[in-house]
C-alpha cells in the first residue's frame, strides 16, 4: 500500500493511503506512520483509495491515534468506503478517530 | 516461491485452499476469495467479510498457533450451503486454542489502555453471521458463516 503526504493550510498534514491496509499494507507504512505520529499535531487520514482495512491496519490507526492524541494533538478519518467505515465502527476506533465524508468538516475539527 | 506452497483444489461440494503457516501465505487470501466470487457469485460485502476474517484468524494461527514455524498446514474450505449463505472452515495443527473464548475487552479499554486484545474477535463477531470452534484430533477448527441477505 502507498502513503503520501501532504502538508495542508491551518497545519494540517493529511495522510493519503493507497490500496489495501492488510497486513503487508500495514507492514509498509509503519515507519512512516511512525514518524508522522511522533510529530504531527493536525493529522488527517485520507482514506478515500483504501480498498481493505483489517485487524493490523487499525492497530496502525490505533497506536497513531494514540501518539498524537497523547501529545496534545487531534486526529481524523476522510473519505472511508462502507466496508472500511464498518470496520472503523464495529471495533470502536472511530471513537478514537472520528469519520468525516465532508472535507471541509473534517479539516474544520481539527481546528 | 509463494505459488508453490498452497494448492487451491476444487471438489464436488467445497473447495480447498492449504496453506503452509507463514504470513506471505496470506497474500493468496484475496485472490482465492476472487475466485470463490466469481464462481459462486458471492456478493462483494460478503467477499469483504470473507478477506477480514481470513486475515484475521490465519494471521493468529502462524503467529501464535504456530509461534511462526514456517511449513505448517493451514488448511481453508469454503462451502456454498445454501443460497445466500456459505461457510469458510479453517483447520490447523496448533496447540488448543479457542479464539472466541477470549475476553472481548470493553472498547474504551482496548483504545486507552495498553492492551488490544479483543480487538480482532470484536471483528469476527461483527463481521459473520455464525463462529464455531472444535478441537478436532489434529488442532483446531474454526467454522465461520456468512449469510448475505437480498
Amino acid at each position: 500500500m502507498e502513503m503520501g503526504i501532504e502538508e495542508l493550510p491551518g497545519e494540517v498534514t493529511k495522510v493519503v493511503f493507497n490500496g489495501r491496509f492488510d497486513i503487508a499494507g500495514a507492514e509498509a507504512v509503519d515507519l512512516k506512520m511512525n514518524v508522522i505520529a511522533g510529530s504531527k499535531k493536525l493529522v488527517l487520514i485520507d482514506m478515500q483509495k483504501v480498498s481493505f482495512l483489517g485487524s493490523m491496519g487499525l492497530r496502525t490507526i490505533v497506536s497513531a491515534a494514540r501518539a498524537v492524541r497523547g501529545r496534545g494533538g487531534k486526529i481524523a478519518v476522510f473519505g472511508p468506503d462502507q466496508e472500511v467505515e464498518k470496520v472503523l465502527t464495529m471495533s470502536g476506533v472511530n471513537a478514537l478517530v472520528p469519520i468525516h465524508h465532508d472535507f471541509q468538516t473534517a479539516i474544520a475539527s481539527l481546528q | 516461491m509463494i505459488w508453490m506452497t498452497a494448492d487451491s483444489v476444487k471438489s464436488a461440494s467445497e473447495e480447498r485452499l492449504t496453506l503452509r503457516g507463514q504470513m506471505a501465505d496470506l497474500a493468496l487470501v484475496p485472490g482465492w476469495i476472487e475466485y470463490l466470487a466469481a464462481e459462486y457469485a458471492i456478493p462483494a460485502k460478503t467477499q469483504y467479510a470473507m478477506n477480514l476474517c481470513l486475515e484475521e484468524v490465519l494471521s493468529n494461527i502462524i503467529r501464535h498457533g504456530y509461534a511462526n514455524t514456517p511449513d505448517r498446514p493451514i488448511l481453508i474450505r469454503y462451502k456454498a450451503v445454501q443460497e445466500n449463505s456459505s461457510l469458510l472452515v479453517i483447520d490447523d495443527e496448533a496447540p488448543p486454542f479457542d479464539p472466541l473464548a477470549a475476553e472481548e475487552i470493553p472498547v474504551e479499554q482496548t483504545l486507552d489502555g495498553t492492551r488490544v486484545g479483543g480487538l480482532g474477535l470484536r471483528l469476527l463477531r461483527s463481521f459473520s453471521t455464525s463462529l464455531d470452534y472444535e478441537r478436532t484430533p489434529a488442532g483446531n477448527r474454526l467454522s465461520i458463516g456468512f449469510s448475505s441477505a437480498p
